[in-house]
């Protein structure tokens, strides 16, 4: 038996007692097994990829052997607190992910790189055999998001996108309230979140830090000299990388949408906005977006929408219903039916399982093999519209979307940008 | 002989690229085509033998129904005894002072109107600083340069007034662009204004004075520049890709943008296949050219774009 089979058969039975987990874990903390433990790896150790090695440190399930970042500082850094915590386990730290893909003694790893790289490091975990905690936005393109699915399929492994805001109370009441038709049919539903990207000036190009390999960080993206601000913590204002704080943002108030709704029929995307004109960044200084579903309109917003509290909320999702309305971000509800205005509908039954946590949700998936609430196939879904609407942007026009088909609707050039043909070696394989 | 060939063909080439600022002429001697009149419920224009005439007072003002940034204006005018008139740059006529600048055109008065208020000047902004020949009755010509920071007013072919208009008060939020125009009779009743030889050579149709505006400090004209670049369109993309391999980062960011944005239109729906066959071939010779790989790449990336089909 080898480990991979120990795990899912032992499975420690979690997905039967989802509701116990943190009580469990307690129980079982400091007594767990070598062989039950999960062998992790984090990949990016920057900003977020600290908070990965933070919340996966804590787990008494989880052993964090290998990290890795192009950075050699941020790598160094990340060991040197992780070991002075965990003295015991031999932590290796490299500085190109390929050595985690090549060990056999890994089962799953953090990803918490720039947006495009993740779907190479997602795909080539999969076909290595290991499970996926990937950062978001799920990835660079569209189509990266069909072929990390196909990956995943094809090698059976447990992907969680890492929109932890999912694992809340407060997005699964919010579900449970929409989902319950208390407010009646939702016909409209608005997205906003404040601020945008800012020009970042025109600095000169220099050459790239000894510590850093920044062909290593391009990797897929293409080839263009180094300056600082390209690189960590303000990539995302560079459409070779992201998509902007669009692109940050989407998946975190978007995901209460699907989460709820889950709307089908996308087909139509209409996108304004403007690049910054400050500077070399060009991903969205403020964006709008009209998206058309099948019975449903939803609105994307960079100012807050003309609706009550929504000005003092820098991002939100206010959805409007035939009965009613309901304003929510992250933390708070605000239900308005009639006159009447409300925190909760306590007649409104509890119907989902709530989330032990969204890290722990991921690791209980690997060991009972069942995909987690933000699984692959869910957030592809989830962010697929936020690709379209910058290709909308870009292409400064109105897009018609076959959701049959996926693809838009006699524009070939819209198509076209819907993948990019990597830089070399880094050439995505059909899986 | 060599030499004189070479200077030859430059002297064809600088011609060429100077004939494409191409002057013309506003006002058809029949009617108020490519005019409109601000408001229009209150006639203050009319065409007559030729010529177009001012007369009612304070009648509506006359508006170009096209928007300019950069250019010539220039026409000749004539005024009545005391007659008082102006001529509006850069204006949006549903606020024409507000948003652009009046160039007075006005009767040597009594009292006596100082600098900042006689004509050629910018009106209560930037004084004459040589008073040009104010005598009525007779035509006058004058024109109106704008140049981006720049704007330079000439009277009978003398500069009279000369103003950079980052360092004028009271010109911080006006508009860098919009329609040319003149005031209706703003004297009294019976006097007038005429104008003929009304023209305007627009810059920002000449590919080389809009890739200029790619390297201004001031982020407003830097954005008319990529502005009229995409509208342009195909013929900016030898001048923009000549940018991308130099080493101004501020025109090389623009440039890269401002050729996608022209690929992007170019694959609109509704654009003619002239302009998109105009674009993939201008890219593929601008290929074909490139020395730099990352420029290469870039330049092959939007010819895809360009060239992709269902």
């Amino acid at each position: 038996m080898n480990r991979r089979l120990f795990l899912k058969n032992t499975g420690l039975g979690l997905m039967a007692y989802p509701l116990f987990t943190k009580a469990y874990t307690k129980v079982i903390a400091d007594k767990v097994a070598a062989s039950d433990r999960i062998r992790l790896a984090h990949i990016g150790t920057g900003n977020m990829g600290g908070q990965h090695i933070n919340w996966f440190s804590r787990f008494p399930d989880v052993e964090i052997v290998a990290l890795c970042d192009v950075d050699q500082l941020r790598v160094d850094k990340a060991q040197k607190s992780l070991a002075s915590r965990n003295p015991s386990t031999k932590i290796d730290a490299y500085t190109d992910f390929r050595h985690i893909i090549d060990r056999k003694d890994i089962d799953a790893i953090a990803c918490a790189t720039p947006d495009h790289w993740h779907a190479l490091v997602a795909m080539m975990a999969f076909e290595s055999g290991k499970d996926v905690y990937g950062e978001k936005p799920l990835s660079y393109s569209a189509d990266e998001g069909n072929l990390m699915l196909k990956s995943l399929k094809k090698h059976d492994r447990i992907f969680q996108l890492g929109n932890h805001i999912h694992a809340g109370e407060n997005y699964h009441r919010v579900a449970e309230i929409i989902q319950s038709g208390i407010l009646g049919k939702i016909n409209t539903v608005r997205l906003w979140k404040t601020g945008g990207t800012s020009g970042l000036g025109f600095p000169q190009n220099e050459a790239p830090p000894k510590n850093l390999d920044w062909d290593m960080w391009l990797g897929p993206a293409p080839y263009t000299e180094y300056t600082p601000v390209r690189c960590h913590g303000s990539f995302r204002s560079f459409f070779d990388y992201s998509g902007g704080v669009f692109a940050d943002f989407w998946c975190h108030i978007a995901d209460i949408l699907y989460m709820s709704l889950s709307p089908k029929g996308l087909y139509s995307i209409d996108a304004r906005g403007e690049a910054p004109n400050d500077g070399i960044a060009d991903t969205p200084k403020w964006i709008d977006v009209d998206f058309k579903f099948k019975d449903l309109d939803v609105f994307w917003t960079t100012t807050p929408p003309n609706v009550d509290g929504a000005d003092k909320m820098y991002i939100g999702a206010h959805f409007e219903g035939e009965n009613g309305s309901l304003t929510c971000d992250y933390e708070t509800m605000k239900i308005k039916i009639g006159n009447e205005v409300m925190n909760d509908i306590p007649e409104v039954s509890k119907t989902l399982t709530r989330s032990p946590s969204h890290q722990r949700s991921f690791l209980d998936s690997v060991k009972s093999r069942v995909q987690p609430e933000s699984n692959l196939e869910y957030s592809r879904e989830m962010t697929l519209p936020m690709h379209l609407a910058l290709i909308s942007f870009r292409l400064k026009r109105k897009l018609l979307w076959n959701s049959k088909e996926e693809k838009f609707v006699d524009d070939p050039a819209a198509n076209f940008l819907l993948s990019r043909n990597n830089r070399k070696p880094w050439a995505l394989t059909n899986v | 002989m060599k030499k004189t060939i070479i200077l030859f063909a430059f002297l064809t080439i600088s011609l060429l690229s100077f004939s494409q600022k191409e002057t013309v002429t506003l006002f058809n001697r029949k009617d108020l085509t490519n005019w409109k009149m601000v408001p229009h419920d209150k006639p203050g224009f009319e065409v007559q033998d030729g010529i177009l005439v001012a007369k009612p007072q304070n009648g509506s003002n006359l508006f170009s129904e096209k928007w300019y940034g950069n250019y010539i204006f220039k026409f000749e005018y004539l005024l009545s005894e005391v007659g008082n008139s102006g001529a509006l740059i850069r204006s949006d006529p549903e606020n024409a002072w507000g948003t652009g600048v009046e160039v007075q055109l006005l009767a040597p008065w009594t009292p006596y109107r100082d600098d900042l208020h006689c004509t050629g000047s910018m009106y209560g902004l930037v004084a004459v600083h040589n008073r040009p020949d104010e005598t009525t009755g007779i035509w006058h010509e004058m024109e109106i340069k704008c140049d981006r920071q720049n704007v330079t007013i000439s009277v009978d072919g003398q500069i009279t007034t000369v103003a950079k208009i980052d360092t004028v008060k009271g010109m911080e939020n006006k508009n860098i662009e919009g329609a040319v125009g003149f005031q209706g009779n703003h004297g009294k009743k019976g006097e007038f204004v005429k104008f003929r030889n009304i023209s305007i050579q627009d810059f920002d149709t000449d590919p080389e004075y809009v890739a200029k505006g790619f390297y201004e400090n001031d982020a407003r004209f830097r954005q008319q520049a990529h502005k009229s670049a995409v509208s342009i369109g195909a013929p900016m993309i030898d001048g923009l890709t000549k940018m991308l391999s130099q080493d101004n980062v501020m025109a090389k960011a623009g440039a890269k943008q401002v050729l996608f944005d022209i690929v992007a239109q170019a694959t609109a729906p509704d654009v003619s296949k002239l302009e998109k066959k105009n674009v993939i071939k201008a890219l593929k010779k601008n290929l074909k050219q490139s020395k730099s790989k990352s420029v290469s790449e870039y330049l092959d990336f939007l010819q895809n774009i360009a060239e992709s089909k269902k």
